[in-house]
């Protein structure tokens, strides 16, 4: 019992804790993955892996972006991967331009943005079903636009070496730049993390979670459905798009064909699997998607990880219901359950949470 | 005018697969409350058995055809038994990420049992054509219309008219009302999926002469009937098959009078327009919501 007392104290404290300075966790997590490229199974990473945790890091951010929709906002879209391709071939485009890289960002960022505002201003019109297929034909014109106008350079686009900030010239096949690269591109996703947790705790995320629930419901409180819907589309597009740009600026080759459905289906299963409404479930979600079975699977099973991979996402789908994220959430509930079947009833009211 | 005579058995053609593969995915829409993206996946793995059988034994395409068909009908009531009644109970989105894991299987299973190969399928009328007004018609392509109407009018005429047409309808309207009535809704979607694997297999049969089988062989004719079945409206089962048509009218007429590139977008601009203005398709109905 008094073990019990101690644990609750602790654990009480320290939640309340990283509930007050969220930063903390966050930072917490990205120096974690700053590890990542010195430290590894072996005693240096190879350029392989190290490209598999940043793919890894980078999809991360367009599944925050669809975080908001799915998880939030309660609709769906089967464009964001042609977001992700447009962010990373329009900065190609404008650094082909002579734009520096930051002005080419921004320029995409806008661009991609006002197109994500134009679906946001469809979805008050279109719902369900109507509304998924309708983001799949915006992410279908992308794509045909992607592959076939020659602008975008055919099978891919070559970047080469860029320039951040104006000083510091960064390409991906020096291995100690590559290195610098991560660090950036994963203090990028630390900077996404804390953006959405500020939104998703803001007004904009109640209103969106309000809309989420029943939109006529949300607009008796008085919440606008024309400026949400168009806030959470431009803000997942923004999402994408960035994840794009990372892409860009880690790989800096980008290719114009892999833009397709089956990209945006993955990272809809990452914001599934890892959980709803979770800000690190949807890394965790991605690296089961994506780095297990290219970490791990593939060196154990060869050609046949997809099936593994396959039978992953159904089984946590079936059994797993709420995402990975929730395990902790779980944990706890049945820490409560079983202390309160050691303590009895006594002490029931004071372990209610 | 034989150009325009081309374009229109050409698109009669596609419009036959996609509307074929249109039909299943609504049946599965209607009756499992998802969409299918593991549709063309489907189909593609049975024309792969049918290319596999036809290879190795030199059975003619008649009977690979119809050997495709039946493991077609084994692979949906398989996926249906495995993999969506037990999910019966979660979200519509994380349904349709199972189908993405569907994919995922039938995509792994591909190279472990038929190699990594691509095959090749004849068409049922190699040769032999007809011409009109100057238009050379193939057999092959007559073969393909008649026999996708003709398996629309048999499915139409038994969703309309069977006692199980009825089953399927009510349970596409109010599975749990009609649950309660005594309609075996569980029997009902299990065949559904078996219905639309067969209809996605012999759409991808038909185009397997022209695009060679391989696992993404329906992909287009995947997405072309998404699109179908959204112009056409998710609420009927018409409204998809005429969608089909009108998309690869549209979509042949204009990369071959406007433009090769931006032909597509301009049609699916349209479409989108079109869907601004009538939110639920040619023939759907607003559903009624209930606040």
């Amino acid at each position: 019992m008094k073990l019990f007392m101690r644990m609750d104290e602790v654990l009480g404290k320290l939640g309340a804790f990283f509930r007050k300075v969220p930063y903390i966790g966050y930072s917490a997590f990205f120096i974690l993955l700053l590890l990542i490229p010195y430290y590894h199974s072996t005693d240096v990473i190879s350029s392989g892996q190290l490209g598999i945790f940043a793919y890894i890091v980078i999809i991360t951010v367009a599944a925050l972006g669809l975080n908001i929709l799915l998880g939030y906002s309660g609709l769906i879209s089967l464009g964001t991967a042609g977001f992700v391709g447009a962010g990373a071939l329009g900065v190609g485009v404008f650094l082909e331009l002579g734009l520096p890289f930051e002005l080419a960002a921004i320029a995409t960022l806008i661009v991609s943005t006002l197109i994500g505002a134009l679906i946001g201003l469809f979805s008050l019109k279109v719902e369900g079903i109507y509304l998924a297929i309708a983001t799949l034909f915006v992410g279908e014109i992308l794509r045909q636009i992607f592959t076939t106008v020659p602008i975008f350079g055919g099978q891919s686009i070559m970047i080469g070496s860029v320039t951040l900030l104006g000083q510091f010239e960064l390409s991906t096949f020096d291995q100690a730049q590559r290195r610098i690269l991560f660090v950036v591109i994963a203090f990028l996703l630390l900077i996404m993390m804390i953006a959405m947790h500020h939104i998703v705790k803001s007004k904009t995320g109640r209103a969106l979670l309000a809309m989420s629930r029943s939109s006529s419901a949300a607009q008796a409180m008085g919440i606008s459905l024309m400026k949400y819907r168009l806030m959470a589309f431009s803000l997942a597009t923004f999402f994408a798009t960035f994840s794009g740009i990372m892409y860009a600026l880690y790989n800096q080759s980008v290719p114009t064909t892999q833009w397709t459905l089956d990209l945006s289906l993955f990272i809809i299963a990452m914001v599934v699997v890892g959980g709803y409404k979770s800000i690190y479930g949807t890394f965790i979600g991605a690296f089961i998607i994506y780095g297990i079975p290219n970490l791990y699977l593939k060196e154990l099973f060869g050609d046949v990880s997809f099936i593994f991979s396959g039978v992953l996402i159904i089984l946590v789908i079936l059994f797993y219901q709420n995402g990975v994220a929730y395990l902790a959430t779980d944990i706890r509930l049945l820490y409560y359950k079983l202390k309160r079947h050691i303590l009895g009833g006594a002490r029931g009211k004071a372990t209610d949470d | 005018m034989a150009e325009i005579l081309r374009i229109i058995f050409n698109s009669l053609e596609t419009g036959s697969a996609y509307a074929l593969a249109a039909l299943g995915i609504v049946l599965i829409f209607r009756t499992s409350k998802t969409t299918n993206f593991a549709q063309g996946m489907i189909g593609a793995l049975n024309a792969y058995v049918a290319a596999y059988i036809a290879l190795n034994q030199g059975f003619s395409v008649w009977v690979v055809t119809l050997i495709a068909l039946f493991t077609a009908f084994l692979t949906g009531i398989t996926i249906d038994t495995l993999m969506i009644r037990p999910a019966k109970k979660v979200l519509p989105v994380s349904k349709q990420i199972i189908t993405l894991g569907i994919i995922m299987i039938i995509v792994g299973i591909i190279p472990f049992i038929f190699g990594v190969n691509n095959f090749q399928l004849a068409s049922f009328f190699p040769t032999g054509s007809i011409d009109i007004v100057g238009a050379t018609l193939r057999f092959n392509t007559i073969f393909v219309i008649a026999v996708s109407f003709t398996v629309m009018a048999v499915m139409f005429w038994f969703i309309q008219k069977t006692k199980w047409g009825l089953a399927i309808r009510v349970t596409a309207s109010d599975e749990q009302t009609s649950k309660l009535m005594g309609v075996p809704t569980a029997t009902v979607t299990m065949l559904s999926w078996a219905a639309a694997a067969m209809l996605a297999t012999l759409a991808a049969i038909f185009v397997a002469p022209r695009v060679s089988v391989y696992p993404n062989m329906l992909l287009n004719v995947q997405i072309s009937a998404f699109f179908a079945s959204t112009l056409g409206g998710f609420s009927t089962f018409l409204g998809p098959v005429v969608g089909s048509y009108i998309i690869a009218f549209l979509r042949n007429f204009t990369s071959f009078y406007i433009s090769d590139i931006w032909g597509n977008v301009i049609v699916y601009m349209g479409i989108l327009v079109f869907l601004y203005f009538r939110p639920y398709g040619i023939f759907g109905k607003k559903p009624q919501k209930k606040v």
